[in-house]
């Protein structure tokens, strides 16, 4: 089954008693949780819970030590990071990592995942189709920064962006390789409030687009905000999944992690 | 060129590139050589010996080098990065080096391989003196030819993901790139360019031997890559020149100091090094640095011809 026939709602990222530790220090213990498809889904906890590590295990950057992960019906347990990226999983980091020495456009367009101009054989014997790819490439590429407000700075070095500018850019080189499913880690933190209201439309707006979403983020009024479902996470296991308002009633949700909030929000 | 594909572009420090050179040079040598011990070959050992004409000597300098560098990437680059790969490089050209001047069967240690036929002069009727200026012609067409190659690379989808591997692998694997598959085309390309150029050396002296490849010598070839600027062919062009013919030739024409034979060798090897660390450190994208690709080349180039759907995009 591909990951299109799935309908909206069903799981479509899923991972199973997934366990990473680092030198004898315990990272992720047991986590188990499953991505609905089509939807935002937010993975909270509080520091130290293992978020990172997860994406980092489920974007292939990591092995596990034990446990399985799957993209729809495929078991992608410990697949390497770009054949996870071809299966449609695609992901930003938290601090940013822009490619330095390329342009923002080049940033973008190198995220295409399918290229025929990166072949040796065609960049010498089929350079009317590498042409003909690379045009539609290069469209693709300015009206995704069109979209994402970073057009003007196109032919500035990466390197030379502002922090905001490197989030956007972040996100919209996931964009950009149109992935099924966009893990992102973090895509708000350190950016001005302006911004990141700007950065909320824009998850939206993948939403509608059809696009499954799995950000981890700390900021509880923002998931709130634009956030369909929650999995908490807690000392490296899944500790619920759910509606945020479903778990605000959960004791031991509340104890790791949402107290303290909860406590703000009814003071003030 | 080789070199800058491979460390300019997709960031891996070859730090065995004069080995590759060499073996470039010496296969070709030992392919345009009639069997050992017979002929203008007599008592030198080798093993091919294959009478290749030319071209096809020079064609064998550049593939078996690039054999060697598949091998070495399967060993190396599969489990190693920067500063490690670059270790096992070094002690790979330390290797070849002493394999090369100590076990005479393969291409006659120390004395190296000599009476290379000249190529093409049976043809022309060419004496050795216009065959100089002959070859050096040749050498130039095959220059511009990698030069028009390379830049056909570097431009394309390809370099751009080449470019992606140097910044920053961990990206590049996490937008589905294979950076082992481009590491790999990557060496085996700038090792064909290291064979070609070491097969037109031997070519163009007649003979190649031990002394002429110490190990040390690839760090010119970096400093040729630093001071022009890392990752643009135009750079090279300028590098070059001025390391390769200013400080590494033209010292040969000066005459000695009087009572210090040799010395100007040694100033010139330091020049060299002092050059490099002020490159680093004053300027370290280069004399000509890299220009970053501008939409309105990229769309100069791929769509404004061919595609008329994209006029409308706006160029400012």
């Amino acid at each position: 089954m591909s990951t299109n026939e799935i309908a909206i709602g069903a799981p479509i990222l899923s991972c199973h008693e997934l366990k990473k530790s680092f030198l004898g220090v315990v990272a992720v213990n047991g986590a188990s949780f499953e991505v609905p498809k089509g939807l935002i889904t937010a993975l909270i906890g509080p520091n130290g819970a293992g978020k990172t590590t997860v994406v980092n295990l489920l974007s292939g950057m990591m092995k596990s030590d034990s446990g399985t992960m799957h993209i729809g019906n495929t078991d992608v347990t410990n697949w390497p990071d770009y054949k996870i990226a071809a299966q449609g999983l695609m992901r930003t980091f938290q601090l940013s990592r822009e490619l330095s020495g390329l342009s923002v456009l080049e940033n973008l367009l190198v995220a295409k995942r399918i290229q025929s101009g990166e072949s040796l054989f065609n960049i010498f014997f089929r350079n009317g189709l590498v042409k003909r790819d690379e045009a539609v490439n290069i469209e693709l590429a300015l009206n995704t920064l069109k979209k994402y407000g970073l057009y003007e700075l196109r032919d500035n070095r990466a390197s030379a962006l502002s922090g905001g500018q490197k989030k956007l850019l972040e996100i919209a080189r996931g964009v950009m390789a149109n992935p099924v499913i966009l893990l992102l880690d973090e895509p708000m933190a350190g950016v001005n409030p302006a911004l990141i209201d700007k950065i909320g439309e824009y998850i939206i707006d993948l939403k509608n687009q059809g696009m499954t979403i799995l950000m981890v983020e700390h900021n509880l009024n923002i998931v709130e905000k634009i956030c369909d479902f929650v999995i908490v996470l807690a000392e490296g296991k899944t500790l619920a999944t759910g509606r945020l308002s479903e778990l605000r009633a959960d004791e031991a949700v509340v104890r790791a992690y949402l107290g303290e909030v909860i406590n703000a929000n009814t003071s003030s | 060129m080789g070199l800058n594909i491979q460390f300019g572009e997709t960031g891996i420090l070859n730090f065995a590139y004069i080995g590759f050179v060499a073996v470039g040079s010496y296969v070709t040598g030992a392919t345009s050589l009639p069997k050992a011990n017979t002929g203008i070959g007599a008592g030198q050992h080798y093993i091919l010996g294959l009478n290749l004409p030319f071209p096809f000597n020079l064609l064998a300098g550049g593939i078996v080098s690039s054999l060697l560098a598949v091998i070495v990437a399967f060993i190396a680059l599969r489990r190693l990065r920067t500063d490690y790969l670059a270790m096992v490089l070094i002690s790979l050209s330390l290797v070849l080096y002493d394999v090369c001047n100590n076990f005479v069967p393969l291409f006659n240690g120390p004395d190296g391989l000599y009476n290379i036929p000249e190529p093409m002069s049976g043809i022309f009727h060419l004496d050795s003196n216009q065959f100089v200026g002959f070859f050096a012609g040749v050498t130039g067409i095959f220059a511009l030819i990698m030069w028009l190659f390379m830049s056909r690379i570097m431009n394309s989808p390809l370099g751009r993901t080449f470019r992606a591997i140097r910044d920053d692998p961990g990206v590049a694997s996490a937008l589905g790139k294979n950076i082992f598959k481009y590491q790999i085309t990557s060496m085996v390309i700038g090792a064909f360019f290291a064979g070609i150029g070491g097969g037109l050396i031997i070519q163009f002296g007649g003979s190649f031997n031990t002394s002429a490849w110490l190990p040390g010598e690839t760090f010119v070839v970096f400093a040729v890559v630093i001071v022009g600027g890392v990752g643009n062919n135009l750079g090279l062009l300028v590098g070059s020149l001025l390391v390769e013919t200013v400080l590494v030739h033209l010292p040969a024409f000066l005459p000695d100091i009087p009572g210090h034979t040799g010395l100007i060798q040694y100033i010139d090897a330091m020049l060299i090094g002092i050059l490099l660390w002020a490159m680093l450190w004053f300027r370290p994208q280069g004399m000509v640095p890299a220009k970053v690709r501008s939409t309105a080349s990229l769309l100069k180039k791929y769509a404004l011809k061919k595609n008329p759907d994209l006029q409308n995009v706006e160029v400012k």
